[in-house]
């Protein structure tokens, strides 16, 4: 039952932690940057052991002297009532991640308050979050109470963003079966601009509309404004869009300011990401394949099928890692000879939610 | 639009599942759709006596891949958007586009 897992580098820590903490199988991670002029682990990821350690019970995290390796026996998740703050390296979105996975298992509904950056450019914002990942949990069942709040933006590099995840527990999860991407119906989108001329937001949407018009006339983008105090610390400005297509297939994607670009350059960078990622196709957008695997694997005993694009290399990794958790491995073939659709199909595990506490 | 559809569905022909849990190939050379048994594990034993090895090489390019779940956007594939004939050749995919456009 307790069988350690090993694991070496820093890469791919967060879904190792996550999928330790489901499984219950204990891992150890080393060379975590020993060859860096820095080594160890950095202060994110250290934040991040702390809130895994916040929103689970009994769980035991060792770090070696030198920050190098570090030892997780996994405790139940117990979720409640909790807050964190992200330290600025990263934004709110890569504690977000890991904790949506975990939370619909929690022996009590989890409402965490993160407080951080709100978008930046590595990380989904959470306008993403909120419109794009909450949507693909609820394919599993996972949608009663789901929510996410943005109280305040917080730009990088000061950040001083605040918002709240509410999820709800679930038993278990439902088998998925998407294999129909459908066509898409409307585009919806979220521009914000904070501590700069409010006109940005607008300048954004303008300038992605004159390439998004041409296809369908549903295309609502939403100028989300913010004042004083709720608008963060930095300056900064973002649009993020979102594809939906006639079966609810969702497609992302996300530009931020830089320095010395305009607004309406965002906004065609944005509008052009987004054909970038409608033309990969598939049910499933590329940066929500490991949330959407994972809860394939904890389905029910059944299989579960997805149609997505081509995975990605973490997705790849992923794969390979949920193999030695839970020994399930996906057949992968394309969708039709020749296609560069593919479709992952996998045997559920009937994963229970054991943590949760009968009413 | 149609012949470049086909041409890029000709290229790619993998066995994702046994690439995948068969092979001990990075997902990066999977991606690349590089060979088994790829040439550049052997180079590294070349020189025995130089005793001081520049380890350099290695780490220097890739100084850190960040855990992140957002593509870098790339510039390349953002051009190809600028194009009035590839924005076209996805109308399809929307209610708006015929079946076989």
């Amino acid at each position: 039952m307790s069988s350690l897992l090993q694991f070496s580098g820093h890469q791919h820590l967060r879904h190792r932690l996550v999928l330790s903490i489901l499984s219950g199988k204990h891992v150890r991670i080393d060379k975590i940057r020993s060859d860096d002029k820095n080594p160890g682990l950095r202060d994110f990821e250290i934040s991040l052991l702390r809130l895994l350690e916040k929103v689970t019970n009994g769980t035991i995290i060792e770090i070696s002297v030198t920050g190098t390796a570090i030892l997780l026996k996994p405790g139940i998740i117990s979720g409640g009532a909790l807050s964190h703050d992200c330290p600025l390296s990263r934004s709110i979105g890569y504690f977000l991640e890991p904790i949506v996975m975990l939370a619909p298992f929690a022996k009590t509904p989890l409402q965490l308050t993160l407080r951080g950056i709100t978008t930046d450019e590595h990380d989904l914002s959470v306008d993403l979050f909120r419109t794009v990942t909450l949507p693909h949990l609820q394919l599993f069942g996972i949608s009663d109470g789901l929510e996410l709040r943005i109280k305040k933006r917080g730009a990088p590099p000061e950040g001083g963003g605040e918002v709240q995840l509410l999820c709800p527990i679930v038993k278990q999860v439902k088998t998925l079966n998407f294999v129909d991407p459908g066509k898409i119906k409307r585009i919806r989108g979220v521009a914000h601009a904070v501590r700069v001329n409010p006109q940005f937001s607008n300048r954004m949407i303008e300038s992605s509309r004159s390439i998004l018009n041409r296809y369908i006339p549903d295309i609502y983008l939403y100028s989300d404004v913010y004042k004083g105090d709720e608008s963060g610390k930095s300056p900064g400005y973002a649009l993020s869009l979102l594809a939906e297509s006639t079966t609810s297939a969702i497609h992302c994607s996300e530009a931020i300011f830089k320095p010395g670009v305009a607004p309406e350059d965002i906004g065609l960078e944005a509008a052009r990401a987004l054909m970038a990622e409608v033309n990969l196709g598939g049910c499933v957008d590329r940066k929500h394949q490991i949330p959407v695997l994972l809860m394939m694997v904890l389905g029910s005993e059944d299989v579960g099928r997805c149609l997505m694009s081509e995975p990605t290399p973490r997705t790849i990794q992923f794969l390979r890692d949920v193999k030695q958790f839970f020994g399930t491995s996906f057949k992968i073939v394309a969708a039709e000879p020749g296609s560069s659709q593919l479709l992952y199909s996998c045997y559920g595990t009937g994963y229970v939610n054991a943590n949760r506490t009968l009413a | 639009a149609q012949s470049s559809f086909a041409s890029s569905r000709k290229s790619r022909r993998k066995d994702w599942t046994k690439l995948i849990y068969a092979t001990s190939l990075t997902p990066a050379e999977i991606l690349q759709g590089e060979q088994e048994e790829g040439s550049g594990a052997t180079e590294v034993e070349m020189d025995e006596e130089d005793f001081f090895q520049i380890k350099r090489t290695a780490d220097a390019g890739q100084d850190e891949v960040l855990d992140q779940s957002k593509e870098a956007l790339s510039a390349e594939e953002l051009k190809k958007w600028e194009d009035e004939e590839m924005l076209e050749s996805i109308r399809h995919l929307f209610i708006t586009g015929d079946d076989n456009a």
